[in-house]
């Protein structure tokens, strides 16, 4: 999970990384805390500098409409919900460090380079160190010394820079962090090191050793507020434990729905190719209630516009058809959809759970074609795509 | 001949008395995979579906020096040090099923693995099949279900989706072609095993003419498949199905401007993946179904 900017620097805060002080305005503001004041938009995504919602201001009355104007537009696609009023930090120079896993070496790595305040990707073309990190030896001095060096610090803020080094390193590891990152780490007239940019995506999988935590949920990016009917889904997922299911509108005519995640990655991907233009995304794994399933469909069938609805599967190994195709026939049963629907899916209870499906279409005189493992999972969004010709 | 696990495989459970564990036990003996052990702290002496329980591994391994790999199928809080556990006993071949592992947890016992030579499939690995030889998981499901879309043949396939493993599988399978061995690496962001540590088994393997992958959006392992063709490391046939390509079409796609799409290099998304694959000679299925028909027509 991915922490906003505030989030990240209350949490580095507490364990006594400095970082600038700030107060975070959720409402509009009529004037400034700080004479020199950085007005910052918090939204998840990244590049919000080049996209103009980070500004520096000495005239209060410029920083009070600014923030004002942030407040509830769109940044990147996300809407300001608050915007973090920092005092500027008198910086002498600029730096950035960072540490996160590596795919390559399969440990964690630090990177460092003497240019903060940029982009990253643009920092990989120049002086941009990347040390790998044994996690049984952890980070030794010497190497973040080691790191410093070959990123060119010069010599009199060598220890400075690897002991802050070793600082961050031990919240990475505490706080159980996927990406920590800062960004400029700034030099101040005073010679301290002060985390002006922060980033932190928080590994979900270690929430059990955090259970003090609390974040509100959050969607990266979607850009907008979830619709009634993504809201309905996502309080069903929450309320059991048992399975999950995922629904997000597209906009388009065609009504999806998926088992599991590579299996809808892979027919999301068909379906497109097809010439189709889905109505939504929408995902169940983890052999999920019947419960789930129908709400799900429900939200699927009760989209507007749609033109057809293509229910597909894998072949599961533990996921029973039956159960949670029973889900799907409550749904079909209440929604009577006068469209075509092709269905694929295959795995235990197979031969059961397609007879559900195939009954309730003939006692509705619903337009349905039913299909197992005899045909090819995506090769099914092509039929779909022909029905609806 | 296959990777990995054959008929001399004899298996251990990590957590043979959970939930999870159970249905495992069935669904392996079923198949006529030879568990002979299974480890729960505090329910050494029992037995379950025949096969004895012991308190720890090291105590299953006095009983049954012959355990040779261990399906571990513990809670993901547990998980690192049952690993530990396994490997500093001396049990070369971990298949790690279990979900959620916290990524801390996932670097170290890899770390650990590599100290005792041992090696970790998974974490959130769906299993492991030879068919007719072994099989360690439920991939498939019961024996009837299993046989119908495993046996033995040319093609080995490697997947990183679980639930799409059976599926792959079964194209192979549709084309008329048997596979050697089947493995569900799992799709965290750090893996035990990947695509490239694979391939150059299947790669001394005789049995195995060509490889069939489902490859998933994030991480590098996909990519590092062409740089081991580059280098000759692999040299049979390969067709890769790589999910995703729409996500990055949908409005809602994010920026990263971190460090993360750095690592990455550019290589996270499904059509740089694609690109570099394909540049290496890998055929690309734009469907996952047509992932059966290109190997077929390339061994």
């Amino acid at each position: 999970m991915r922490l906003y900017e505030f989030e990240s620097k209350q949490l580095l805060r507490k364990h006594g990384i400095k970082v600038p002080i700030g107060i975070l305005s959720t409402s509009a503001v009529s004037e400034m805390p700080f004479d020199d004041v950085v007005v910052k938009a918090q939204v998840l995504s990244g590049g919000r500098g080049k996209a103009g919602a980070i500004k520096a201001f000495s005239n209060s009355a410029e920083a009070v409409n600014f923030t004002n104007s942030l407040l509830g537009s769109l940044v990147l696609k996300e809407k300001v919900k608050s915007v973090l009023l920092e005092r500027k930090t008198k910086t002498k120079e600029e730096f950035y460090i960072s540490f996160l896993y590596d795919t390559d070496s399969q440990l964690p790595v630090l990177l460092l380079s003497t240019r903060g305040g940029v982009d990253v990707v643009e920092l990989a073309k120049g002086n941009l160190v990347k040390k790998p990190i044994d996690q049984l030896l952890g980070l030794k001095e010497w190497q973040a010394r080691d790191a410093a060096v070959d990123a060119g610090f010069p010599s009199e803020l060598i220890p400075k820079i690897s002991e802050f080094a070793l600082r961050l390193y031990s919240v990475f590891l505490e706080e159980d962090c996927r990406l920590l990152e800062i960004n400029p780490l700034s030099l101040t007239e005073e010679g301290e090191l002060v985390a002006v940019g922060a980033l932190i995506e928080l590994d979900n999988d270690a929430g059990y050793k955090h259970k003090d935590r609390v974040y509100p949920p959050r969607m990266i990016g979607v850009g907008r507020e979830l619709t009634d009917r993504e809201l309905s889904v996502k309080q069903v997922d929450e309320a059991d434990y048992r399975g999950s299911v995922k629904f997000i509108e597209l906009g388009g005519d065609i009504g999806f729905l998926a088992a599991g995640g590579g299996g809808s990655m892979a027919a999301m991907d068909a379906l497109i190719l097809a010439g189709g233009n889905p109505a939504n995304y929408a995902e169940f794994s983890g052999d999920p209630p019947k419960e789930k399933v129908y709400a799900l469909t429900k939200a699927i069938l009760g989209q507007p516009c749609l033109k057809g609805l293509w229910i597909v599967g894998a072949i599961a190994n533990f996921t029973r058809v039956d159960q949670t195709m029973q889900g799907v026939v409550e749904a079909l049963r209440e929604v009577k959809p006068k469209y075509p629907i092709v269905v694929r899916r295959s795995g235990p209870y197979e031969r059961e759970g397609l007879q559900l499906l195939r009954d309730v279409g003939k006692e509705l005189g619903l337009d349905l074609e039913v299909h197992g493992s005899e045909v090819s999972m995506t090769s099914t969004a092509k039929t779909i795509m022909e029905r609806l010709k | 001949m296959s990777i990995l696990v054959n008929k001399d495989t004899r298996v251990l459970i990590q957590g043979i008395t959970g939930r999870t564990g159970q249905v495992a036990l069935r669904t392996m003996l079923e198949y006529g995979t030879k568990v002979v052990a299974g480890v729960t702290p505090g329910k050494g002496g029992q037995t379950t579906e025949g096969v004895p329980v012991y308190n720890s591994v090291h105590e299953a391994l006095k009983n049954h020096p012959e355990i040779n790999c261990t399906a571990v199928y513990v809670p993901p809080a547990a998980a690192k040090e049952a690993v530990i556990e396994a490997v500093s006993n001396g049990i070369k071949l971990v298949n790690l099923i279990t979900e959620g592992v916290a990524i801390q947890d996932t670097v170290q016992m890899i770390r650990y693995a590599n100290i005792y030579g041992a090696r970790i499939i998974g974490p959130s690995s769906i299993g492991i099949v030879s068919p007719k030889q072994c099989k360690i998981g439920v991939l498939g499901g019961i024996k009837d279900d299993t046989d119908k879309i495993y046996t033995p043949g040319p093609i080995g396939v490697i997947s990183k989706s679980g639930g799409m493993t059976n599926e792959t599988a079964w194209v192979v399978r549709s084309a008329g072609l048997g596979q050697s061995t089947v493995i569900g690496i799992g799709g965290d962001v750090i893996l035990g095993t990947d695509f490239v540590d694979l391939l150059r088994m299947f790669e001394k393997d005789p049995e195995t003419k060509g490889v069939v992958i489902f490859g998933e959006p994030g991480g590098t392992y996909e990519d590092k498949i062409a740089e081991a063709i580059k280098k000759k490391e692999f040299t049979k046939p390969i067709a890769a199905f790589i999910a995703g390509v729409f996500a990055e079409k949908l409005p809602h796609g994010t920026q990263f401007g971190h460090a993360g799409a750095l690592i990455e290099n550019g290589r996270g998304s499904p059509t740089e993946k694609i690109k570099a694959l394909r540049e290496a000679g890998v055929l690309i299925a734009e469907t996952h179904d047509k992932l059966g028909e290109l190997i077929k027509g390339a061994i």
